[in-house]
């Protein structure tokens, strides 16, 4: 038999197929928007909380009174900070969403949550440790594990109630308090760790950070 | 773009093209769907070539629904090779003997040489191969022959079926079956029928001396032939009329189900790589469709595996801290395609369903089949297929 091919099929299952994987792309991208939007808005949610949290610390300054309802504030407040942030790391990492926008409001909420929480140290003697962790996504085959050890050494120690507060900055993303933060810590590599203010550039293991923290 | 990105969108528009051909197909072959030629010549003699072996449980109701066929008596040759049986087959077999029927005896060599055995001692100008576990409807041979009034025709499928029944694991096959049916009918428009069933397959005789008899060593002979077949340029019809049902036994078991069918799978994988020369624009739909069809699927079920154990297994770390809302963040593009392929499998699969007018399933079966029959089962198979095959190599 003379056998054929049933070009004209093809090109129309081509024609259509083209069409629905084009409009399940536009789906895709709205999905895409629409999680940024989420997003923005927890950002915006998050901002109020910690502009209030700023303004009870401006309130009541020196007094000691109040320091159970900031820490129990300030848990609350730092626990949608740290959700926040695993979400835009989520979005980037495997949905490759860029947000730097996003991102960079972000730093900017952290580095204000991180500064209360400072004050809460001093005005409250709060014993929680604070982490600064400065990471790459350029330039750092470190940074992946880094990221993981340090999570790993806070839930190990979450364990003996020692509470961690960890606060990442990506530093080569062009927020201008990430690099405030690079500069005041002289951080001249990824990853670096600064713990309870002293730094430590390069990688450090999980013990070395669970010894560091127990300090 | 990554190499993962570049495989899902790969798979995404692989799945989709697919689909959509399949259901262009069917709706530019739709009328002529049921459409059936006529036969104008005499009866001609039909050989009819039952291998047997221990199937003293369904011969009988094999020969039983021979010896009532719609067909002049006296042009029916029927041949019973009792291939080795421990059991009774062959004394129910000669029971019939006084009916025409012959029955021949021989040591146990598997199906392929069972049939060879009886195509060899054939006497018509067709011949009908017989599964003795089957069981034919008595107008299957007036609606199988005209086909033949082409003489490029070499071959023609009976509609191969399920008896309905009430258990599940019957009637997820029997929708299969249907599946399979509709597929192959498709298929036969772009001259590409896959294989040719072992229950009532009709050949014109002369097709065995210039191809050869059936692969004695193949795992799946009925497919290897029609390879054959199409490897020599001629045609292979397929009916789906509810004249040409033929009924088989399907296995009752899970165990036994799941032997069968990756003993299918294994044997195919086989087939489709000993023709890979076959993909060839000389050899049209089949060499430059059917058979890359065939290698893509494969290919593309490991990347999906693949994909899949990716995304589930190497969530980053953080993710156990934001389970929910990871979950939640994961609907993206992949996820929207993987929908709309889905719902286009089900319109694919309630088409070649519904297409059956005098098959009744429900609605809850179908989805039943999809979702807990037809991916696992596609899994399981190809899986265990690949590593009998790999651990076939490292045997030899």
């Amino acid at each position: 038999m003379e056998r054929t091919i049933a070009w004209s099929l093809y090109t129309a299952a081509f024609v259509i197929a083209a069409i629905v994987f084009i409009a399940g792309v536009y789906v895709g991208t709205l999905l895409d928007k629409s999680d940024i939007q989420v997003l923005s808005r927890e950002v915006e949610s998050l901002s109020q909380d910690l502009t209030t949290m700023q303004l009870l610390f401006l309130i009541d300054d020196n007094s000691s009174a109040f320091c159970p309802l900031y820490e129990s504030e300030l848990s609350s407040i730092e626990e949608k900070r740290e959700k926040l942030g695993y979400e835009l790391t989520f979005l980037e990492e495997k949905r490759k969403i860029d947000a730097p926008e996003l991102k960079k409001q972000y730093f900017i909420l952290e580095a204000q949550s991180y500064f209360l929480s400072k004050k809460l140290k001093e005005s409250c003697n709060d014993k929680t440790a604070l982490v600064l962790y400065f990471y790459s996504n350029k330039n750092c085959t470190d940074c992946g594990r880094q990221g993981v050890d340090i999570l790993s050494a806070r839930d190990a120690l979450a364990a003996q109630n020692i509470k961690i507060r960890i606060y990442s900055f990506d530093g080569e993303i062009g927020s201008q308090v990430a690099e405030g933060f690079v500069r005041q810590f002289a951080v001249s590599q990824y990853p670096t760790t600064v713990i309870n203010g002293n730094v430590h550039s390069g990688y450090i293991s999980k013990d070395e950070l669970i010894a560091e923290l127990l300090k | 773009m990554e190499l993962i990105d570049i495989l899902n969108y790969s798979v995404a528009f692989f799945t989709i093209y697919t689909t959509v051909f399949f259901l262009l197909l069917f709706f530019k072959y739709k009328k002529d769907y049921y459409v059936t030629p006529k036969w104008s010549g005499a009866r001609p003699l039909v050989s009819i070539v039952i291998p047997a072996y221990n199937e003293e449980k369904y011969i009988k109701k094999c020969l039983d629904s021979i010896l009532a066929l719609d067909y002049p008596r006296e042009k029916l040759d029927v041949i019973v090779v009792d291939d080795g049986s421990t059991d009774r087959t062959a004394v129910v077999a000669k029971e019939y003997e006084k009916y025409g029927v012959r029955v021949f005896s021989k040591r146990n060599a598997g199906k392929g040489a069972a049939l060879n055995y009886g195509i060899e001692r054939a006497r018509g100008e067709f011949i009908a191969t017989m599964d003795a576990d089957s069981y034919v409807t008595p107008k299957v041979i007036k609606a199988l022959l005209p086909y033949f009034e082409d003489h490029e025709v070499m071959a023609v499928t009976p509609a191969v079926k399920i008896a309905p029944s009430n258990s599940a694991i019957r009637e997820f096959q029997r929708i299969e079956y249907l599946m399979i049916l509709f597929s192959r009918k498709l298929l036969s428009y772009l001259d590409s029928v896959p294989v040719t069933p072992g229950p009532f397959s009709i050949f014109r005789a002369s097709v065995f001396k210039e191809v050869g008899g059936f692969d004695e060593h193949n795992l799946v002979e009925d497919q290897e032939i029609a390879m054959r077949i199409q490897q020599h340029n001629y045609k292979i019809r397929s009916s789906v009329s509810d004249d040409s049902t033929v009924y088989t036994e399907p296995p009752d078991n899970i165990g036994d189900l799941l032997r069968q069918r990756v003993r299918w799978q294994r044997g195919g994988i086989r087939n489709y790589w000993k023709y890979r020369f076959m993909i060839k624009p000389e050899f049209g739909n089949y060499g430059m469709f059917f058979i890359p069809l065939n290698f893509a699927t494969l290919s593309a079920f490991f990347i999906v595996l693949g994909l899949l154990l990716n995304a589930i297994f190497n969530n980053p770390f953080y993710t156990r801290y934001i389970l929910l809302e990871s979950m939640v963040l994961s609907f993206n593009m992949f996820t929207v395609i993987g929908v709309v392929v889905l719902l286009m499998s089900f319109v694919w699969l309630y088409a070649a369903v519904s297409s059956f007018k005098s098959e009744r399933i429900k609605l809850r079966y179908i989805l039943l089949f999809m979702i807990f029959y037809w991916y696992l089962m596609v899994c399981y198979n190809v899986l265990m297929a690949v590593a009998e095959i790999r651990r076939e190599k490292t045997s030899w």
